[in-house]
């Protein structure tokens, strides 16, 4: 650090090249402006590309994302930097930014790169897969996932013996250990936030037992399983690889919960976990699947249809807050509740219990810009200066803001969201020409 | 510095070297796959058989054993008669 320096110029800088930011720097790009988008994962395509099913349609996710990913990564417009950071901003004067991009080696020439994946067979390795969440291994050179946008090997550097193996099988010969850090300075104009957001850490409630009981899992685990491209063969514990015949979910893990830090709702919780629990029931038809919530948040279209559909298959809905969850010998889970309507502490025991866990802010916007203040809201997500209007407006003038970088939302609604930034970001380009 | 395509690999390890860590994740791993491996080809096993044989926790028997179903050496069986636990074979 830093190895090259590279200057260049964009119109329009998009920071996440998740759903929101990839559906931005299409609209910008389909008008004639020239995109950089900036993605620090190695693929883009965000947390949607991840996911088994939408809501409340069942639609597949992939068959969504793909396509989508697809016309991004081939539209002339627009360039993609995978594995790279922001690591600053800068307005140098009235439409006018410049931003400092690190570029980090994949080790892989992607445009190269064949996707065979005889780098993957002949390395030795085996580490955690982020892209799985933990649920199996990975080796440590790897194409990030089977729709992975570039599909392209990496290798984790990290983790690597420098042993040689994938670079002995590459027929293509494209990996290359000689990369090192590009720092790119870029003129741009105008500035899409599309970071995204995280998920809640289910360790910062101990009382739930993540970690320590290794059947209890995070929704995204669940939604792996669930997913075409899943881990297992089919949805099993991973504490000892029994098919599950009791689930529960538990709502609001890390979601309005002042205790923790985060007292509002995720938005999205309560349907991903309908979702689930309909998707499980066709997975594994003689399951007992039960949801724990406190209350039942379905408020978008055709919303409360979905959850009247979850309750006609036999989904057990109880309105009960968790208190603690421990562990019998036998890698069971009881639930120790308060049943909300009865008024009394109960006792239930399941085979696997899913933390339903909430959405939480991107704390990275902040740091873009040293010289600005972007203001943030009281929850740490962007700050929309004007909400009800213009919601993709910021506190710096021409930097936008598109999907759950403002806030929790739903996918219709990121979308809907980063096309209000795009409008906005190319009115802005179009004034100022 | 001129490097000789196809063998970069060289190049990096003499100039950042491989910390200790990475190297027993390597032979723990090797350790693992091979017992695993040795187990299966006796007979098939569930995880449950595997875990008794192996001295391990049930969770990191499952770890490796997707791990080596996902990368081919591993097939998975029938399940048993109350549908709770499959049995896992070698990949011939």
């Amino acid at each position: 650090m830093p190895g090259k320096i590279i200057n260049n110029s964009f119109d329009a800088l998009v920071i996440g090249g998740g759903i929101a930011g990839g559906e931005a720097a299409l609209n910008i790009a389909n008008n004639g402006f020239k995109v950089l988008i900036i993605e620090k994962d190695l693929s883009i395509g965000g947390k949607m590309i991840l996911l088994s099913k939408v809501f409340p349609t069942l639609d597949c996710s992939a068959c969504i994302t793909t396509p989508k990913v697809s016309e991004i990564s081939r539209h002339p417009g627009i360039t993609i930097f995978t594995g790279s950071e922001v690591k600053n901003i800068a307005k140098i004067k009235e439409n006018s930014f410049e931003a400092e991009v690190v570029r980090n080696p994949r080790y892989v020439n992607v445009d190269d790169c064949t996707g065979c994946q005889l780098c993957e067979e002949a390395c030795p390795v085996l580490v955690p897969d982020q892209y799985q969440y933990n649920l199996v291994g990975r080796k440590a050179a790897f194409i990030p996932h089977s729709i992975a946008s570039p599909r392209a090997a990496a290798i984790d550097i990290e983790n690597c013996t420098l042993c040689g193996a994938c670079e002995k099988v590459c027929p293509a010969k494209c990996i290359d250990f000689t990369q090192e850090t590009e720092t790119y300075h870029l003129k741009i104009k105008t500035v899409v936030l599309a970071t995204g957001f995280n998920l809640f850490d289910p360790l910062k409630i101990p009382r739930y037992g993540f970690g320590q009981f290794k059947n209890v899992i995070t929704s995204m685990q669940m939604e792996r399983q669930l997913a075409p491209t899943r881990p297992f063969s089919t949805i099993l514990r991973p504490g000892d690889g029994k098919v599950p015949d009791k689930i529960a979910y538990v709502l609001c893990t890390g979601s309005r919960d002042a205790t923790i830090g985060n007292p509002i709702c995720s938005q999205i919780c309560c349907m991903y976990s309908i979702k689930q629990a309909q998707l499980l029931m066709g997975a594994l038809p003689m399951a007992d699947v039960t949801i724990y919530y406190i209350n039942i948040r379905s408020f978008g279209k055709g919303f409360e249809e979905f959850y009247d559909q979850a309750k006609g298959m036999g989904v057990n809905f109880i309105k009960g807050k968790i208190g603690k969850i421990s562990e019998t010998d036998k890698g069971n889970l009881i639930l120790r509740y308060e049943d909300i309507n009865e008024n009394i502490v109960k006792e239930t025991e399941h085979d696997m219990v899913v933390l339903s866990v909430g959405v939480l802010p991107n704390p990275e916007n902040s740091s873009f810009f040293p010289n600005e203040q972007l203001k943030l809201d009281p929850f740490n997500f962007v700050y929309q200066t004007d909400c009800l209007a213009s919601p993709a407006l910021t506190s710096i003038h021409g930097v936008f803001v598109a999907g759950t970088a403002s806030g929790p939302m739903d996918i219709p609604d990121s979308i809907l969201s980063a096309g209000a930034a795009s409008s906005e970001a190319i009115s802005y380009l179009t004034q100022k020409k | 510095m001129e490097v000789e395509k196809g063998k970069t690999f060289k190049y990096l390890r003499e100039k950042k070297g491989v910390n200790q860590e990475v190297k027993d994740n390597l032979k723990h791993f090797t350790k693992i796959k091979k017992v695993i491996l040795d187990a299966l080809k006796e007979k098939d096993l569930t995880v449950e058989e595997l875990t008794q044989q192996l001295k391990m926790p049930k969770h990191e028997v499952v770890y490796y054993l997707m791990s080596l179903v996902k990368y081919g050496f591993v097939k998975t069986g029938v399940i048993d008669d109350m549908d709770e636990y499959f049995n896992y074979k070698i990949s011939k």
